[in-house]
């Protein structure tokens, strides 16, 4: 049972910046999941495709900066103990 | 009323000190066998003691000729007093931020347990079938301590079920002759990591489906964890009557837990259709079905999943 925390944080750190590299002009607007398209007014129901084009936004949003830390001292640690 | 109680049994304590510490600085050990926390040191035992201010009338005046004795020029005087009031400030720095990372208040209320509850609750956990009334009963906006309501989630019932399994699987490992001590700290750890993982698939989900509920984080983690009951009855029975006998009662824990979720988080995640009392259609109502079974049928698999290879 090889699932431990830590290859928990490995995980959690590359799905992260999966959601990172996702392009905005590329790849999302021809999928349709763009931030300007159909975000609707003030309704009820967000839905769950804006929810999730919400979430995607505010990901890359908010985890660049800190992703580019965390990625280098993820670098720097592998290089050095593998 | 655990501190409440400390302090007033410390108060006739706090007046046989100076009797009983008078003299051995040196000896640490030495000391009152019914505090909690000891202090090593005289000095520190009395700026200590002058925190507590209405109990220890007696105590500095009592204490001033054996400091006296100790430390006979002012300097060291005052550099004791720094020390401690150093001692006294950084205790309430920490006490001040240690809410901001650990939600101290919070937690306190998911350990207000008692005995009757955690029995009670432990046969709901076993046998849901017959409770009829599953709501939170609220006082004045805010839920009622577990201690008098039993469907209120702990964190104490978890806890213990967490770290029993722990201990349970390095028992089990330990009959097949598998086991080493590192084992026991990746059973915690894989098991903590599916919490984990658990919790945030979870909210993920909720968020997804803009349910407006009133489950906190903590309550999930509470909920998780009423699992590892099951999972370590079902190993126990196991370890004693082999095979057959897991089995079956992981198979009655699963059916039981699938049940107890279900009914807990009907309540708080599809409010409006539970109140009625009638399965309501709706896309929105569909999505928070789909969001409970999805997450009570999990907790069976999980169950499976952690403790088939401690039973061989």
């Amino acid at each position: 049972m090889a699932f431990t925390l830590y290859s928990l944080l490995q995980a959690a750190l590359l799905c992260v910046n999966a959601i990172a590299v996702l392009h905005e002009e590329r790849f999302l607007k021809n999928i349709g999941w763009g931030t300007d398209q159909g975000i609707g007014g003030f309704g009820e129901e967000p839905g769950i495709k804006s929810q999730l084009t919400n979430l995607i936004r505010s990901v890359r949003t908010v985890m660049r900066v800190p992703l580019i830390i965390v990625n280098s001292i993820a670098i720097v640690l592998l290089l050095l103990f593998g | 009323m655990q501190p409440a109680g400390l302090a007033a049994a410390g108060t006739p304590r706090q007046r046989k000190w100076p009797s009983k510490r008078r003299i051995p600085v040196s000896q640490p050990g030495m000391a009152d066998p019914h505090q909690l926390f000891d202090d090593t040191s005289s000095a520190q035992s009395q700026g200590y003691g002058a925190q507590r201010g209405p109990g220890s009338l007696g105590y500095p005046a009592a204490a001033a000729s054996p400091q006296a004795a100790f430390l006979a020029d002012p300097v060291s005087n005052m550099a004791m007093a720094y020390g401690s009031s150093l001692a006294a400030q950084g205790k309430e720095l920490v006490d001040k931020n240690i809410d901001r990372f650990i939600p101290v208040t919070k937690l306190k209320y998911y350990f207000a347990v008692d005995t009757l509850y955690v029995g009670k609750k432990l046969g709901l956990l076993f046998f849901p079938y017959l409770h009829q009334d599953w709501e939170v009963q609220y006082q004045q906006d805010t839920p009622v301590a577990p201690r008098f309501d039993i469907n209120a989630p702990d964190l104490y019932i978890p806890a213990m079920a967490f770290i029993t399994y722990v201990l349970v699987a390095g028992l089990a490992l330990g009959t097949q002759d598998r086991f080493s001590p590192d084992l026991l700290g990746l059973q915690a750890s894989s098991a903590l990591a599916w919490l984990t993982l658990e919790v945030l698939a979870i909210l993920l989900g909720l968020y997804l489906v803009t349910v407006n509920t009133d489950l906190t984080t903590i309550d999930l983690v509470a909920f998780l964890g009423y699992k590892y009951v099951g999972m370590i009855g079902g190993v126990l029975t196991g370890l004693l009557f082999g095979k057959t006998g897991y089995h079956l009662v992981l198979g009655w824990c699963c059916v039981s837990i699938f049940v107890f979720m279900i009914r807990t988080l009907r309540l708080k995640i599809l409010a409006e259709a539970a109140a009625e009392g009638v399965p309501v259609r709706g896309a929105r109502n569909q999505l928070r079905m789909y969001l409970t079974m999805a997450v009570a049928a999990a907790q069976p698999l999980l169950m499976y999943w952690l403790t088939f290879h401690l039973v061989r």
